[in-house]
């Protein structure tokens, strides 16, 4: 599904050179359930934007569905991401203006998918996520979890291969992190969607299938466990 | 597309008071736009008009010489025939009123002012002229008498006042000095200033008679229906003339230059101004655009992150900015219209303010704008256009930053 081969990525601050991934390689089944783990600065968001197309590797070469995406321009880039990639991020980041439908259908309205099928789609899709009833309210009438619920439901609405999560719980008090992570679970299993988290939260690593450890940009562990 | 439009509206009412602010500065840009030029197609049209009326018609006929030499108005260079000039001008579709020209002194009292003196025909000027409507006190020339019609700037210079008499110095037409004494039958007051402030009239038969003219005039005033672009018609009647060696006929446009080029001066001048209050509405868009770029560029981040097309996410920022500059146009030519209506229908007094000062414009007293439907068009197209531009640049730049540094940016 996604295969990470010796990938490094170097950033310039100032006249210093910093190693952020030092040949990271790394291969992800599809319907895994995988959190990314490590320190601050141990490279795991930057990791989880190589893989979710928004950064470039230094060297090395990341596949998706067996697509290298290195050679890719920015126009293919996008397009693979509108596809087969879904986005949680930390801040929610929901367009202010849009309601909790609005938010949700525009990343099908980006695929070209309108009318019945998108009502259908989204009002579904937020039932699941446990926000029927809530369609019409703007982000700021919302709970900070209730905000994530639909960042999840955005990201998950268009069926992609893999949604890549970062530090998803981070805004988020315990029980509301533990119910998105419930949720994340259960789409996880009834929709066999990949999920790659980015975390330091102990909570989040427990909850993994799989958990892999970052430190100084370097794998120190890969641990497999039992759903 | 419907869902760029819909982001974009919303965006804009999310930014309530910004938009307002920003589209307000386009208003007033709008509304400055619309009142300069109507107020200065109204004065131009106006001063046409009033040349037209008071000062030229349509065109004028007279000798080669007396063109060459208009400034000194030599009556050795009168047409000598002016009934072969009318004869010849039959059936061209012309009215045709004689008038004789020429420089005086007019002394009362004490003092003595050189001015204009036109020698008409009472019975057919008014065919053409209309300074008849214009007598505010006394009353119009009679044919054949010793009276004369002074404009009211150069009656108060003199400090004459109707029924009293003056006496004008001139020459004949063969240079020599003959003095003429006038009563005062009627002052004038004409919305155009060149009439009113050196100008004295008196009838054609007095000025033949003391001048020595013998039937000679040295102008046949025209006025003719299509005076508003006289060049074909000008060029028919040259041939028409061509039997009569050393006459011509100049329309009002080569005759009044100096105003015409004093028009397209103030016009050029007052399109900088102009310029000018549109760069300021473009700052204040531009500033707007630049603040609702950077307060979103997360948003922007998250919306390529998801695969958004970099040119979807700039036309929505189009959208806004033209929806900005639609509010701005809209209510700019709103408030322009009134204004412009206001100014049609009362106009300014200026006199007050300007008294007597030369302004290049054939009007005096209240200025009056006029209805330019061609320039308010162009307003509303190019302040939504503009509008839109000065949103690509912010947009642009937001869209160079990396995904990732955008979904950093605090």
């Amino acid at each position: 599904m996604i295969r990470v081969e010796k990938v490094t990525k170097d950033y310039t601050v100032g006249q210093t050179v910093v190693h952020a991934l030092r040949g990271v390689s790394l291969e992800i089944e599809k319907g895994e359930f995988i959190s990314i783990a490590g320190p601050s600065g141990s490279g795991k968001t930057t990791l989880l934007n190589l893989i979710g197309c928004l950064d470039k590797a230094t060297s090395g070469e990341i596949y998706i569905a067996e697509e290298a995406v290195s050679s890719k321009d920015r126009k293919e880039l996008a397009l693979l991401r509108r596809k087969r990639l879904g986005f949680v991020f930390q801040s929610f980041n929901l367009i202010p203006v849009l309601n909790a439908y609005e938010n949700v259908s525009f990343a099908l309205s980006l695929l070209g998918i309108n009318g019945s099928e998108l009502r259908e789609r989204t009002y579904g899709i937020l039932g699941e996520v446990g926000l029927g009833g809530m369609e019409a309210r703007l982000p700021g009438e919302l709970s900070g979890g209730q905000q994530q619920r639909v960042a999840v439901a955005r990201a998950l609405i268009k069926e992609p291969d893999v949604v890549l999560a970062d530090e998803p719980t981070a805004n988020l008090d315990s029980d509301t992190g533990r119910d998105i992570l419930d949720l994340m679970a259960a789409l996880n299993e009834k929709h066999g969607t990949t999920f790659v988290f980015s975390t330091h939260d102990r909570m989040v690593m427990d909850f993994a299938q799989r958990l892999v450890r970052l430190h100084d940009g370097e794998i120190t562990s890969d641990e497999r466990r039992g759903s | 597309m419907r869902f760029l439009i819909s982001l974009a509206w919303k965006n804009l009412s999310r930014y309530r008071r910004r938009t307002l602010i920003t589209a307000g500065a386009l208003a007033v840009g709008l509304l400055f736009f619309i009142f300069l030029d109507g107020w200065l197609q109204g004065a131009a049209r106006e001063s046409e008009r009033n040349i037209i009326w008071y000062e030229s018609g349509s065109a004028k006929v007279m000798t080669d010489e007396y063109l060459e030499d208009l400034k000194s108005m030599p009556l050795k260079h009168a047409i000598q025939d002016p009934a072969a000039v009318e004869q010849v001008l039959e059936g061209a579709g012309v009215t045709t009123t004689r008038r004789t020209t020429f420089a005086g002194e007019i002394f009362h009292g004490e003092g003595s002012l050189y001015v204009k003196v036109v020698a008409l025909d009472p019975r057919t000027d008014e065919s053409i002229y209309r300074l008849s409507e214009t007598v505010t006190q006394g009353r119009y020339l009679q044919p054949g008498e010793q009276g004369v019609l002074l404009g009211e700037w150069l009656a108060q210079d003199l400090g004459v006042e109707v029924g009293e008499e003056i006496t004008v110095r001139t020459r004949t037409r063969y240079g020599a000095f003959q003095t003429i004494d006038l009563i005062v039958v009627g002052v004038l007051n004409s919305p155009n200033p060149m009439i009113n402030k050196g100008t004295a009239f008196i009838p054609l038969s007095l000025a033949d008679e003391v001048l020595e003219m013998e039937g000679a005039v040295t102008e046949l005033t025209l006025y003719f229906p299509e005076w508003k672009n006289p060049e074909e018609k000008i060029q028919s009647l040259r041939t028409r003339l061509s039997v009569l060696p050393g006459i011509t006929v100049e329309s009002w446009k080569d005759l009044s230059r100096d105003f015409l080029m004093i028009a397209q001066a103030k016009s050029a001048g007052s399109s900088v101004l102009l310029i000018l209050v549109f760069i300021i509405a473009a700052v204040g868009i531009s500033n707007t655009m630049l603040m609702a770029v950077y307060e979103r560029v997360r948003e922007i981040g998250m919306m390529r992150a998801m695969g958004m097309k970099d040119a979807d996410i700039r036309l929505s920022f189009l959208f806004e900015a033209g929806g900005i500059g639609l509010i701005g146009a809209v209510a700019g030519v709103g408030l322009g219209v009134i204004a412009n209506w206001l100014m049609v229908r009362w106009g300014i007094d200026m006199s007050a303010m300007m008294g007597r000062v030369d302004i290049g414009y054939r009007v005096a007293g209240v200025f009056r704008a006029a209805w330019h439907p061609q320039a308010i068009v162009a307003g509303f197209i190019f302040a939504i256009i503009a509008a839109m531009l000065f949103s690509i640049i912010p947009s642009s730049r937001a869209l160079r930053m990396q995904i990732t540094e955008a979904l950093r940016y605090e």
